[in-house]
């Protein structure tokens, strides 16, 4: 009898079963048969499922808004309603702003609303493409069963599909800061690269979580009550300024990747500053690092999802 | 196009036959995690698909065959042994694969095509015949999840048949179906067949096996016993089936095991049997009133003194013999003791759509002396004629209604 243990859930290949049920000698050990993809394969295989990826995100929309009479619109009225709330929570009940020391290029104060929004989409985006991602491998099992195709466009799908809700939201953004406040700096023009660098980083995580989580669905519990603390731990609703007078937690919330990803996006654009190149860069780090990280895991326990989701 | 279309070698699969499976961490930590056997579905297997072949797979349950044809759309991983695939590769293990019931029938069709490898362009092209043969053009924007369950098989059904991909591996579940979509998938993998696409199938029924497949590989506890032509594997397999059982529900398969009377030692032979239109073109497929053609090449010794050469048509399935004659019946000498053609000509083809198996046998005119005996070798499929009316039975009678005038009432 051979038994796992462990948190880190994924099995070890088979080296040498102590036991076999139907009585047959184990092939040999050390030799390792798996048909290894270098990371040029998967990605030329992941392009050559592009139609297949584009059906799944249509579908994950679709599903998710059929029936409802708003449809896309649910997707707005959500984050709309939260800014909504803390507006109202900051404006009549504190009666403080938790953004400081921020102002324009042009020095006018910006609106609290329309600030808070801008680092809400950009953070609902990431947040959304990890949180969904947990559960895309485990939720594809009928498929995983029936036919191949590269594993890890489930979880990439999930991270398109909250892209696409991305930019409705940030066309909305887009059209109540050009309302409210006039035309963006030419600095607007570093947006594909900030969400390019959060899609990166949210793929890294999602190929990681989404593999996990077939070991150990607890996975899925865990993140969804740890997105809510690094919602916290990254300045959405306030600015890094507001908590300068503290050093050591500034120097803690430039380490969370989301830091550098929310700050740029204010500031390119509502602020109509330039992004925050150091922070950026960090991330851009940390997203390679994470994507090395997930496609590793991801590449070698793909091959046992199947058999266990 | 490379010769081999799949290669297998040394291929081992296990499962792990969970005796306990902890799938959240709580159950890991108080139960010190899974605990498991490993079972060997598969052992060992190399298995050539030669390119355009049509490889059925035959063994017992749970003999591998299933595990075999998923190690081959490498839904599953092998722990050991490689496995090598030319071709783009559509596998249909069962019906409705990836439909979605919120969804409606045509974002599924578009769905389920790019899951089974096709393209949008192939899956577009080719809707309007989906539809047709789905019957539920009518149904095509509303969510799956309001079908039927026949209308959800028929659209399942006609997905499964359009695509269009170098190798198509099929599972049982596709003879579930009714009659009629029984007919339409061997129709379609006859077709693909003609084409020269690769198809491995596999199937517990001997007669699909027999009637579509040019190779045949029976797998027995995960290793493969036998490969080669379909001819002699069944044989093999249907003899240790015998061996393995007396038992009652195992006759019919032993009545319709052998492969004929023995034959001497090959004096005569047939070496060649072709299904030809009117116009002498070869042909898998007719239509009932079609003209039909069976052709026969066979080689004579000298020796041979007198030659009868016989043909026997069944319906597959349940195997009822349509017809069969030979040339000693029908009163036409062969010349002996040399090689020949006879062809078997039917101007009006009556039978009504079906797959039919032919058997064909060289022997003396006393039918004692028998020199090759082919049984129920070939196939040949037959379309409704869209142009006759339509009735149902095993042939077509070319009878007509009329009114008598009514009688009148006192």
């Amino acid at each position: 009898m051979k038994s796992e243990t462990g948190l880190a859930g994924p099995p070890r290949p088979i080296a040498s079963p102590s036991s076999q049920v139907n009585g047959t000698p184990p092939p040999a050990a050390g030799e390792s048969p798996r048909i290894r993809q270098g990371p040029v394969a998967a990605v030329t295989e992941l392009w050559g499922a592009r139609e297949l990826t584009a059906n799944l995100v249509r579908r994950d929309l679709k599903v998710r808004h059929r029936g409802s009479f708003l449809g896309m619109l649910w997707s707005l009225a959500t984050p709309l309603l939260i800014v909504a709330l803390y507006w109202f929570i900051f404006t009549f009940i504190f009666k403080q702003s938790p953004v400081v020391d921020v102002a324009r290029a042009d020095g006018q104060k910006p609106i609290f609303a329309i600030y808070f929004f801008a680092g809400l989409t950009i953070w609902n985006f990431f947040s959304t493409s990890v949180g969904a991602s947990t559960g895309s491998v485990t939720g594809a099992g009928y498929l995983l069963n029936k036919v191949y195709f590269p594993r890890a466009i489930l979880p990439l799908s999930t991270v398109l599909s909250s892209l696409v809700t991305f930019a409705f939201e940030g066309a909305v953004l887009l059209a109540a800061a050009v309302i409210s406040l006039g035309v963006p700096s030419v600095y607007l023009l570093w947006t594909p690269l900030i969400v390019g660098i959060a899609a990166l980083l949210a793929f890294g995580f999602a190929l990681l979580l989404s593999a996990v989580t077939v070991f150990l669905r607890d996975v899925a519990h865990f993140v969804g009550v740890f997105m809510q603390l690094w919602f916290w731990g990254t300045p959405v609703l306030y600015s890094l300024q507001f908590v300068a007078g503290r050093p050591g937690l500034v120097r803690l919330l430039k380490l969370n990747p989301a830091t550098g990803l929310v700050v740029s996006f204010r500031n390119v654009a509502v602020l109509d500053h330039p992004p925050a190149l150091r922070l950026l860069a960090y991330d851009a780090g940390f997203a390679v690092v994470m994507l090395v990280i997930g496609a590793w895991a991801f590449g070698r326990w793909q091959r046992m999802f199947s058999e266990i989701v | 196009m490379p010769e081999t279309a799949i290669s297998c070698s040394g291929v081992w699969k296990s499962y792990r036959m969970y005796h306990q499976r902890a799938h959240t961490l709580k159950e890991k930590v108080l139960s010190g995690g899974n605990r498991y056997d490993h079972f060997w579905a598969l052992r060992g297997v190399d298995l050539e698909v030669p390119a355009g072949s049509t490889m059925g797979i035959i063994g017992a349950n749970g003999s591998g065959k299933s595990t075999l044809l998923k190690v081959m759309a490498r839904i599953l991983e092998p722990n050991r042994g490689s496995l090598e695939v030319h071709g783009s590769v559509s596998p249909l293990l069962e019906l409705g694969t990836g439909f979605h019931p919120e969804l409606t029938g045509r974002e599924n069709v578009f769905l389920a095509g790019s899951l089974l490898g096709q393209t949008r362009r192939d899956v577009a092209s080719r809707y309007d015949e989906i539809v047709d043969f789905a019957g539920i053009a009518a149904f095509m924007d509303v969510p799956v999840k309001n079908y039927s369950s026949g209308m959800y098989a028929r659209l399942a059904f006609s997905v499964a048949i359009s695509v269009d991909p170098e190798i198509l591996i099929v599972d049982e579940v596709l003879s579930v179906g009714d009659a009629g979509f029984q007919l339409r998938c061997h129709e379609r993998i006859g077709r693909l067949r003609a084409e020269g696409r690769t198809i491995v199938m596999v199937s517990h029924s001997i007669d699909t096996i027999r009637a579509l497949c040019t190779r045949a590989c029976w797998i027995d506890e995960g290793v493969v016993r036998e490969h080669g032509v379909p001819r002699d594997v069944i044989a093999s397999y249907q003899d240790q089936v015998r061996t393995d059982s007396a038992e009652d529900g195992h006759r019919r398969a032993v009545a319709h095991a052998g492969t004929g009377p023995a034959p001497e030692a090959a004096a005569a032979e047939i070496t060649d049997v072709a299904f030809c239109a009117g116009d002498g073109t070869a042909a898998v497929t007719f239509h009932t009133g079609d003209a039909f053609v069976i052709r026969l090449h066979y080689r004579c010794d000298a020796a041979v003194g007198d030659l009868v050469c016989g043909i026997a048509v069944y319906r597959s399935g349940d195997l009822v013999h349509v017809f069969g004659q030979n040339t000693g019946q029908a009163e036409v000498p062969l010349p002996p003791a040399e090689d020949g053609i006879v062809e078997f000509r039917v101007d009006r083809l009556p039978l009504l759509a079906g797959l039919y198996l032919l058997t064909v046998a060289l022997h003396d005119s006393t039918g004692v002396k028998v020199y090759d005996w082919r049984e129920q070798e070939y196939s040949f499929l037959v379309s409704e004629n869209l142009a006759l009316p339509a009735g149902d039975g095993l042939v077509h009678v070319d009878g007509h209604w009329t009114q008598a005038p009514a009688p009148v009432r006192s």
